[in-house]
C-alpha cells in the first residue's frame, strides 16, 4: 500500500490515471505519444516501482515495435519512400504512424498497470461503496473465492497425477480427466456455497437493516484540490489536444513540429505523481 | 427459568420418498434431548459424528433451523423458539443474528469477505451498525484476540487456526449473549486447537458469554468445560497404558518381520522451497521407508511434513537432493480433503470410476463398498455422506487401483473417534497385506495405534525416526493424550 497515491483518496488516483489514459488514447501525435510516454513510465516507476516498470517494458517495447513495424505492411500510403520489401513499399509516414500507435499501446497498457496497483478491490469500492453496498459485498467475495478456485484446482490435480496405479493410459483419457477437475471445482464450490449461505445469514445477512459500510476514506482539502486541478488540467488539455491533433497530418507528408507552450501544459499534467513523490522525498530529508 | 432450555426435543428430517412418508414413526435425527444450560455456563455436548449434535446445535437458532417434524421445545434467552413442536417466531432475524453467535466447522467455508477487517464488519454492516460504532466494536474484539496486526491480511492467506479465530471473533462483534459452536476445532491442529479454546475459555469467563459447543472430541475442554452433555453413549475413553498393553503384541510381530525389510523410499539430502525469493521448506532431509511398513512422519505445523510427502509421491521435485521411490508406478495419494478425488454422482459410481483403467470388475467394486461399511450406501451422492465415510470411500476408491504404495495426508482430519479407529483398522490391515503406507499427521493418539516406525521433523530435517513404542518412551513432551476415546475403540 506504500505508492504514492496511498494517502489520497482513491478518487486522486482514479481521476488522475483515468484522464491520462484518456488522452494518451486521444492524441494520436508524435510530441504527445512521446510525453504520453514518458508520463506513464514515470508513474509507473513511483506508482510501482522501479523493477516492475521494468518487467512491464519487456512486454511492451516488443509490442510497440510489432505495431511500429506492422503498420507500413498494411497501410502503404505516404510521400517519402524508404525501402521495398518485394512489391510492398515502406514509406516514413506509415512508420512514424506506426512508432506512434505504438507508444500509444505500451502506455496505455502502463496506465492499466498503475491502475491495478493503486485501486485494489479496497480503493474501488471505496469509490462505489457508499453508493453500493451490496456490489462492495459481491467484489470482495469475489476476490475471495477466485485464489481459493485456484489452489483447490492445484491441489486436485496433484492428487489425480499421484495416483500413478490410476495413471491415464492415453491423451485421450488425460484430457478428460483434466476437465474433470473443473466439475469438482464446481461441485466443491456448490458445496461451501451452502455454508457461506449459513455463516451469512447466521451473521444477519439480509435480514431486513439497511446496509452499513465499516470503511472509512476521508475526502479532505487536499484531496479535493488535486482533484480539481486534475480535473481543470485534463480538460483544459483535452482542448489543446483536440487542436494540435486536427492541425498535425501523417499523410501523405509529416506536418512540420514547431515548439508550443501546449505541450508544456501537458507535461504539467503528467507529472503530478511525479511531483507528489519530489514532495514526499523532500519532507523526509528536510524534516528529520 | 434457565438461559437455553431444550425439553424433550426430537427432529426428523423430512423423508424423499412417498412410502416413507406414509410410514408413521420417522427415523428421527435428534431423539428426545434435553437440556438445561445457566447464563455464564460453559456446555460441551458429546456425540459421535451423525447423532445429531449439529441439528440440535441448528435448531437453537432460528436463522439456521432446519426444515422438518419436530416435537418437544426449546427456549433460548427467555425466548421460546419452539413450542410443543411447533416453530416459533418469537425472536426477529435481528435479534437472532446479534444475540446467538454461530461457529461451525469448516474454517474456510464460513468466511464470506477477502479481508480479515472486512470479515469482521460483515456482520455488524449487516444489521445496519452506524460506522462510529462498528469502528468500536471491530478495534475491541480485534484488540481481544489480538488480531490487530494482520488485520489487512487476507482472509485466504491465514493458517486454519487463525481463521477460526477470525470467525469467532466476527461473531463477538455482534456482542452475542450466546454462543453455538459446532465441532469448532475439528479442523484444526492440536496447537490451534489449543489456542482456540484457551480464546474460547476467555469468551466464557472474561466477557461472560454463555458458550455451547458441539464436539466428539471432549477431552481438550475438560478443563473450560461447566456441564457436559451427552448426546449418545459412543467409547468410553481408555488410558495410553491399556492401548499400549492392547498393541504390544502386534509391535512385536511387526518389529521382526520388519527388520529385514529393504527401503522403498529413500530422500537424501533434499532441499525444496516454493519459491525461489521464500525460505528452504525442506533443509536436507533424509528420509527412509521400510517395504511393507506404516510410517508416520509427525511434526508441528510447518516442519515440512506436507511437502515431504508431495517429494516423496513425486507431485515436487527437490532442488537439490534425490528421491528414489521404488513404487512409483504403483502408488495413490488420499490428499487432506478426500473431496478432491471425487468426481462422480454417486457413491458406486465413484469405485467403478477406474476400472478400465485398473482392470477390476463389478464384484471387486462390490467388494470394496462392502469392506468400507458403504454397501447402503451406494446411490448417494459422495458429498452426502459424513466425513468418516467420505474418507472411507476414497480409500476403497484408491485400494481398487491396486496400488502397492499409498501416502495418506493427515487420514484423521475431522473424525470422530469411531471413525479415527476404523481408518487405523484399515490401515494395519493394508501393512498386513504388505503394503506400505506412508503418513502425515498430527494426531498423535492414531499414531500409536497404526504405525510401525515414526519419525518427527523439525525445521525441515528428520529431528529422529525409531519404532513406534520407543519413539514415544523417550518422548517427553511430544506425546499422545493420557487418556481418549481412539484407544477406547481400539
Amino acid at each position: 500500500m506504500d505508492h504514492v497515491f496511498a494517502s489520497y483518496h482513491p478518487a486522486v488516483a482514479f481521476s488522475f490515471i483515468v484522464c491520462a489514459a484518456g488522452l494518451t488514447m486521444a492524441a494520436q501525435h508524435p510530441v504527445y505519444g512521446v510525453l504520453s510516454l514518458v508520463g506513464a513510465l514515470a508513474t509507473s516507476v513511483v506508482v510501482r516501482g522501479a523493477r516492475p516498470t521494468l518487467h512491464s517494458l519487456a512486454w511492451a517495447v516488443p509490442m510497440c515495435a510489432i505495431v511500429a513495424c506492422a503498420n507500413p505492411l498494411f497501410s502503404a500510403s505516404g510521400s517519402t519512400e524508404l525501402f521495398c520489401i518485394g512489391s510492398i513499399a515502406v514509406y516514413a509516414e506509415s512508420l512514424a504512424y506506426g512508432l506512434c500507435s505504438g507508444a500509444m499501446f505500451a502506455s496505455v497498457f502502463l496506465w492499466f498497470a498503475s491502475y491495478a496497483r493503486c485501486m485494489d478491490s479496497e480503493n474501488s469500492l471505496a469509490l462505489l461503496g457508499n453508493a453500493a453496498p451490496v456490489v462492495t459485498l459481491m467484489t470482495s467475495q469475489v476476490l475471495r473465492l477466485v485464489p481459493q478456485f485456484v489452489a483447490r484446482g492445484r491441489t486436485v490435480a496433484a492428487a489425480h497425477d499421484a495416483a500413478s496405479a490410476a495413471a491415464p493410459r492415453d491423451a485421450s483419457e488425460k484430457a478428460r480427466g483434466r476437465f474433470r477437475i473443473v466439475s469438482v471445482l464446481m461441485e466443491w464450490g456448490m458445496e461451501d456455497g451452502l455454508a457461506r449461505t449459513d455463516a451469512m445469514r447466521a451473521r444477519g445477512y439480509d435480514c431486513g437493516a439497511r446496509r452499513t459500510t465499516y470503511r472509512r476514506y476521508r475526502f479532505g482539502r487536499v484531496d479535493a484540490a488535486l482533484v480539481g486541478s486534475i480535473a481543470a488540467l485534463a480538460a483544459l488539455n483535452a482542448f489543446l489536444v483536440a487542436t494540435a491533433c486536427a492541425q498535425y497530418e501523417f499523410y501523405p507528408v509529416m506536418s512540420r513540429l514547431t515548439p508550443w507552450w501546449g505541450y508544456g501544459a501537458y507535461a504539467a499534467f503528467l507529472a503530478l505523481p511525479v511531483v507528489l513523490r519530489i514532495k514526499e522525498w523532500w519532507q523526509w530529508h528536510s524534516l528529520k | 427459568m434457565a438461559f437455553v432450555e431444550v425439553s424433550g426435543y426430537s427432529f426428523a428430517y423430512p423423508c424423499a420418498s412417498e412410502d416413507a412418508r406414509a410410514n408413521e414413526e420417522p427415523s428421527w435425527s435428534v431423539r428426545d434431548a434435553s437440556l438445561s444450560v445457566e447464563e455464564g455456563a460453559f456446555c460441551v455436548v458429546v456425540g459421535r459424528t451423525g447423532c445429531g449434535k449439529t441439528t440440535l446445535l441448528r435448531s437453537m437458532k432460528p436463522e439456521l433451523a432446519p426444515a422438518g417434524r419436530r416435537m418437544g421445545s426449546i427456549r433460548v434467552m427467555g425466548r421460546a423458539v419452539v413450542q410443543d413442536g411447533v416453530r416459533v417466531d418469537d425472536m426477529s432475524p435481528r435479534e437472532s443474528a446479534a444475540g446467538i453467535g454461530y461457529v461451525m466447522q469448516d474454517p474456510g467455508a464460513q468466511i464470506v469477505c477477502d479481508t480479515v477487517w472486512h470479515e469482521l464488519a460483515f456482520g455488524l454492516e449487516n444489521l445496519g451498525i452506524p460506522q462510529n460504532e462498528m469502528r468500536r466494536r471491530v478495534a475491541e474484539v480485534a484488540h481481544f484476540f489480538g488480531i490487530e496486526p494482520w488485520i489487512h491480511a487476507s482472509t485466504a492467506s491465514l493458517s486454519g487456526g487463525r481463521q477460526q479465530i477470525v470467525n469467532l471473533a466476527a461473531v463477538l462483534a455482534l456482542r452475542p449473549r450466546l454462543l453455538l459452536l459446532d465441532e469448532p476445532t475439528a479442523q484444526l491442529d492440536p496447537n490451534a486447537l489449543k489456542q482456540f479454546l484457551f480464546m474460547l475459555g476467555r469468551v466464557n469467563r472474561e466477557l461472560g458469554i454463555t458458550v455451547i459447543v458441539a464436539t466428539h472430541a471432549p477431552e481438550d475442554m475438560v478443563s473450560y468445560a461447566t456441564q457436559t452433555v451427552e448426546l449418545d453413549a459412543g467409547f468410553a475413553p481408555a488410558s495410553c497404558e491399556q492401548a499400549k498393553h492392547v498393541m504390544e503384541p502386534r509391535w512385536k510381530r511387526r518389529a521382526a518381520s520388519m527388520a529385514e525389510q529393504p527401503d522403498l523410499i529413500a530422500v537424501d539430502e533434499a532441499f525444496v522451497r516454493y519459491e525461489r525469493s521464500e525460505p528452504w521448506v525442506l533443509r536436507g532431509i533424509d528420509a527412509r521407508v521400510r517395504r511393507g511398513s506404516v510410517h508416520a512422519f509427525v511434526g508441528g505445523n510447518g516442519c515440512g511434513k506436507s511437502t515431504l510427502l508431495k517429494v516423496m509421491a513425486g507431485i515436487m521435485s527437490p532442488q537439490r537432493g534425490r528421491v528414489r521411490n521404488a513404487s512409483s508406478s504403483s502408488q495413490a495419494l488420499l490428499p487432506q480433503d478426500p473431496k478432491t478425488l471425487f468426481v462422480c454422482d454417486t457413491v458406486a459410481d465413484e469405485l467403478h470410476e477406474w476400472s478400465a483403467r485398473c482392470g477390476y470388475g463389478a464384484a471387486e467394486e462390490r467388494e470394496a463398498l462392502r469392506r468400507a461399511g458403504l454397501a447402503p450406501c451406494g446411490d448417494r451422492h459422495p458429498y452426502d455422506l459424513s466425513g468418516g465415510q467420505q474418507q472411507k470411500l476414497a480409500l476403497a476408491k484408491l485400494l481398487l487401483t491396486g496400488a502397492r504404495l499409498l501416502f495418506l495426508d493427515e487420514p484423521t482430519k475431522g473424525l470422530d473417534p469411531q471413525a479415527c479407529a476404523e481408518v487405523s483398522g484399515i490401515v494395519r490391515a493394508l501393512a498386513d497385506e504388505g503394503r506400505t503406507v506412508v503418513m502425515v499427521t498430527h494426531d498423535l493418539d492414531f499414531a500409536l495405534v497404526t504405525a510401525d516406525e515414526v519419525s518427527m521433523l523439525f525445521d525441515g530435517e528428520t529431528a529422529c525416526t525409531e519404532p513406534v513404542a520407543e519413539f514415544f518412551e523417550n518422548n517427553l513432551v511430544y506425546r499422545p493424550n493420557a487418556a481418549s476415546r481412539l484407544f477406547g475403540a481400539i
